[in-house]
């Protein structure tokens, strides 16, 4: 069935990103906002857009029934849920499709088998998908434990079973270390969650996080559009990535790409997917899991590829066959996604508020700036504090790396702190230019992304910046008259 | 004349300073220092300085502070005549764990209350974080009102 109208049930930049393509294809669109969003471009700029109202985010985007209401009541015929919020909803995809509505996402059974972390690992390890080798089972004996943590190999992990925060967990290098580190991580374990058992899992030193994206319609192709490379993350959060993956044979390449491959056809998944590989620094790989929708990090594939992926989502949600075979995808150049975030690295990562004056357009070709805020519009505390996502193409690594450097210059966000100093340190950064990129390799390095100290010069620049915008800012400002009025600055105004 | 700026919550003072709409000169640090304006609009401008560089300024925030980017580097700024608060005021109360609005006061100043009391309630990200006293005392002064957006890191009240 052809699609005539989406709604996208999300806010900010993958509201847009969506809105975009469903542009390019003809197809209307309908966005929804909550009230404390109603002046950001995607209550703005689609054919409709109606108020979630005020609230919690139970009340507004996370509001399953009024968003299928409003669905209705706009005779649409699609759902897009972009990534987070109910992205990976099997009981809203479900409502949604009860409605006589097409959720543009795969079948409510692949989400909920994704989502459950045992569950799909049971359903891949009969695919033979390589899974992290470890002991999960229900004998506790000290001695049993030992005998399993040698089988598996050592350096070993050893993690409460009812884990988290890192309570009741041991890194073991050798066996002597073995006995007392187990009897540490139960006592822990105990106090913390009242419950000694342990699980034990193969440790990989300074891993890399590989992930695959895959598109699959609903005639048995199921095709990868090849990796991308996540490495550097702060507390488990993105924020620099790219493809191709660097340091990365083209035997593993391939072999990465084709298990991700097998899971989709094994399970007949339909849509965007993509599955996470922890990959080891002797190109030992592990499925860490399976994210049944777009990634934020999607753009990266898209300008590598020459591939719009919101467009496939869309053709296989109409039934349609992808228009294209494995071979017809390529990876041409390198491609850059650098997270900017409202916090300030230097102040522990506290995120930051207040009105953007403006935001700064990257100039250089192939480089795309996707961005969920205008001039004149307030980040609050509402919400997540990804502002926009870079993405910068380059002909080899070394360009894009240096493009991106450039690029984050000119994307000031005025008004707002944010993290791009940080994001130059880390690109900037030997190691990462060299392409040695580990999960580890924030706390790592933390010294040496500390800021650069403002020298006498930066400071003087500043007093200078300061004083010739003195007395122009509004009268209230004492010293100074208010000098060089134009029809340019009595306008500003117009922008709050 | 001599003239004072704060930047990134420190005194900075500069001798000599002299603004006119086309130029600024100041020393510090015993240095001259001579900066020509090539073009601008409301935010944004092209300083000259032995060589061009973009330099820009936020509208002021509510405690008169601007965020300022100078050739690439960014701080923020105030005119020393505006009251700001300096880096050194905190760690006198109760210091704001992220930016969000004031939800509710517990304890009017004045009251007293037991360490671990919650004060204040401010929400972020949609949640709901309790500000609690930090020790037995009276609350002594509370900075914001109802409904009052508040930055990460700043003093929400003091208990005595």
């Amino acid at each position: 069935m052809k699609i005539k109208k989406i709604l996208v049930a999300n806010r900010g930049e993958i509201a847009l990103r969506v809105l975009k393509t469903a542009k390019e294809m003809g197809i209307k669109v309908v966005t929804v906002f909550a009230e404390d969003d109603k002046n950001l471009p995607h209550a703005l700029f689609a054919d409709e857009s109606y108020s979630l109202g005020f609230g919690t985010l139970q009340d507004t985007y996370l509001n399953k029934k009024k968003l299928i209401e409003i669905a209705t009541k706009a005779k649409v015929d699609a759902i897009h849920p972009g990534y987070g919020f109910l992205s990976e909803n099997a009981e809203f995809s479900s409502m949604v499709e009860n409605s006589g509505i097409i959720f543009i996402g795969p079948t409510a059974e692949s989400i909920i088998l994704m989502g459950d972390k045992i569950g799909s690992k049971k359903a891949l390890e009969k695919l033979t998908i390589p899974m992290i080798p470890g002991y999960h089972g229900d004998n506790q004996e000290v001695d049993h434990l030992i005998k399993e943590a040698k089988k598996i190999g050592f350096p070993v992990l050893i993690k409460a079973s009812a884990g988290g925060g890192g309570k009741g967990m041991r890194i073991v290098h050798e066996e002597g270390e073995l006995s007392e580190a187990i009897s540490g991580a139960k006592s822990e374990a105990l106090k913390a969650f009242s419950n000694d058992n342990v699980l034990i899992e193969k440790y990989v030193v300074n891993p890399r996080h590989i992930e695959v994206q895959l598109m699959s319609d609903t005639h048995g192709n199921h095709l990868h559009f090849f990796e991308r490379e996540c490495s550097i993350q702060r507390r488990y959060q993105k924020i620099v990535e790219e493809t191709p993956a660097p340091n990365l044979t083209e035997d593993l390449r391939l072999k990465i790409c084709e298990t991700a491959v097998q899971i989709s056809s094994g399970i007949n998944y339909r849509g965007a997917g993509t599955v996470e590989f922890i990959l080891s620094p002797e190109g030992k790989f592990y499925f860490l899991e399976m994210n049944t929708r777009l990634q934020v990090e999607h753009p990266v594939t898209e300008m590598v590829t020459g591939h719009d992926l919101v467009k496939y989502q869309i053709l296989v949600a109409e039934g349609e066959k992808l228009p294209l075979r494995q071979s017809d995808i390529k990876q041409n150049g390198q491609a850059i996604e650098c997270r900017i975030y409202a916090e300030d690295p230097d102040q522990n990562f506290m995120p930051t508020i207040g009105k953007i004056d403006r935001i700064g357009v990257p100039t250089l070709r192939d480089v795309r700036l996707d961005c969920g805020f205008l001039d004149g519009t307030e980040v609050g505390v509402n919400y997540d504090p990804m502002l926009a996502k870079l993405v910068v193409w380059g002909p080899t690594r070394e360009i894009a790396i240096s493009k991106s450097i450039h690029s984050l210059d000119e994307v000031l966000f005025l008004g707002v702190k944010t993290n791009r100093d940080y994001l130059k340190r880390i690109l900037s950064h030997d190691k990462f230019i060299k392409g040695f990129t580990h999960t580890h390799f924030i706390p790592d390095h933390k010294e040496e992304l500390l800021p650069r100290v403002l020298s006498d010069e930066d400071m003087a620049n500043f007093v200078a910046t300061l004083g010739f915008s003195e007395g122009r800012q509004t009268q209230k400002f004492s010293s100074g008259e208010a000098f060089l009025k134009t029809p340019w600055t009595e306008l500003s105004g117009f922008r709050n | 004349m001599e003239k004072m700026f704060i930047l990134n919550g420190q005194e900075v003072k500069v001798q000599d300073y002299k603004a006119t709409p086309e130029s600024v000169s100041f020393t510090y640090k015993g240095k001259n220092y001579y900066y020509m304006l090539v073009t601008r609009n409301d935010h944004e401008m092209i300083l000259d300085h032995g060589g061009r560089f973009r330099a820009a300024v936020s509208s002021s925030n509510k405690d008169g502070e601007f965020m300022i980017m100078a050739n690439g580097r960014e701080a923020t700024g105030a005119l020393s005549s505006r009251k700001v608060k300096k880096s050194g005021d905190q760690g006198k109360g109760l210091i704001s764990p992220m930016p969000g609005k004031i939800f509710k006061i517990l304890k009017e100043a004045g009251t007293s209350v037991k360490k671990g009391e919650p004060i204040m309630i401010l929400e972020a990200m949609k949640m709901e974080h309790s500000i609690k006293s930090d020790k037995d005392g009276v609350v002594k002064k509370i900075h914001y009102q109802v409904g009052e957006l508040v930055q990460g890191g700043v003093t929400l009240l003091e208990v005595e």
